[in-house]
């Protein structure tokens, strides 16, 4: 499958999820999906200079009723981690959170931050997925989002190069 | 300049904008000139401004005002660049700058020594930020802020004197409650949603 195909079944599942409120900061991996983002007119989309804001423009967005999702790479993520803390988990926001999984099995670079991006999320205790199949993709964002809503927590989804459509299925690494 | 005077005139005009503040006793004093469910207290210090924003660009028919403080903005200064990009014409920005680390013991932040916010909102890309001098510049840009549909960022030099005030009268989550209700009621929208178990469907 191809990046374009793979971020056109993501952003659907966005859609089907009802999530119409998108801050992200780029990754090269993601820059398909964000651009396809950018392109959506029933999409808000917010480019941030640092993840960190974009936790309170989402949670901002989310008290005046929109659905929000921030897309970020995990280095992100643990910049946001105390408005994590301190605004999503103490007020009770729901924000979908897809993060870029960087350091992920078969990389050839950061494998530090890989391998601190899901004890961090266990000790938050934010539920999250790790995501492969493109296919599956619409089926669990719409999961994701219902889960959120339902804990009134944010949920985590873990972006790989294959869900991404960026790993070759046969071939070298 | 008091900041308490400020917010005064601040709570004659507001009528019924949404209104985010920032960790500390702005948020404490602005609850007790004008306590209303659209008030929106923020505890991530550094936050207030983006909550401000996505507030503003959820709802873009709404005045949403940020009342934030210079240790918060400095913590957060790439708010500005994304505010100025977003461009939200319903959205003020009021910092209070009395120069220190007020809520935590007073400590002197970098704009002690001559940093210019309302400079840097500017060199953000807002282009309308302007420094007020006096509790009647700070109304007359206020209500210019209101009446006109313009990004607007505000800084006011205060001094450290804090109020005497009650206490923030509730917690987080019930803050979070209150204040989605009031965005329902008031823009007659949805927001809430309870599922029922499927055997009700």
């Amino acid at each position: 499958m191809s990046v374009e195909e793979a971020a056109r079944k993501i952003l659907f599942g966005l859609k089907q999820a009802g999530v119409n409120f998108v801050a992200s900061l780029p990754d090269i991996n993601l820059a398909p999906l964000l651009r396809l983002v950018e392109q959506n007119s029933e999409v808000t989309h917010v480019p941030l200079c640092r993840e960190e804001e974009g936790i309170g423009i989402c949670a901002g967005a989310y008290l005046v009723g929109k659905k929000c999702a921030l897309i970020m790479q995990n280095g992100g993520f643990f910049n946001s981690n105390n408005a994590i803390v301190s605004t999503l988990l103490q007020y009770e926001i729901p924000v979908l959170l897809l993060i870029y999984y960087a350091g992920d099995i078969g990389d050839r670079t950061f494998s530090t931050t890989g391998g601190m991006t899901e004890p961090v999320l266990r000790a938050l205790r934010i539920r999250y997925y790790l995501m492969r199949e493109p296919d599956q993709a619409p089926e669990i964002i719409q999961r994701a989002q219902i889960l959120a809503e339902d804990s009134k927590r944010p949920v985590a989804l873990l972006l790989t190069k294959d869900v991404l459509g960026h790993r070759p299925a046969v071939g070298r690494f | 300049m008091k900041r308490f005077e400020c917010l005064k005139a601040l709570a004659a005009q507001a009528r019924d904008a949404l209104v985010v503040s920032s960790a500390g006793a702005t948020t404490l004093e602005w609850q007790a000139l004008r306590p209303s469910d659209g008030n929106f207290r923020v505890r991530t210090l550094g936050l207030c401004s983006s909550v401000a924003l996505g507030m503003a660009l959820g709802l873009p028919r709404r005045k949403v005002i940020a009342l934030d403080g210079d240790g918060s903005l400095l913590m957060n200064l790439c708010s500005l660049p994304t505010i100025a990009r977003m461009k939200p014409a319903n959205l003020i920005h009021i910092v209070f700058d009395n120069q220190a680390y007020e809520a935590s013991g007073c400590g002197e932040t970098a704009t002690a020594s001559g940093t210019d916010l309302v400079g840097i909102a500017l060199a953000a890309g807002i282009r309308k930020a302007l420094w007020a001098n006096s509790v009647e510049s700070f109304t007359q840009a206020v209500s210019q802020a209101l009446e006109q549909k313009e990004l607007t960022l505000i800084g006011a030099k205060v001094d450290t004197t804090r109020t005497k005030v009650p206490p923030y009268p509730m917690d987080e989550v019930e803050n979070k409650y209150r204040f989605i209700r009031h965005v329902e009621k008031t823009e007659q929208i949805q927001i809430l949603k309870t599922s029922l178990p499927a055997s009700y469907s």
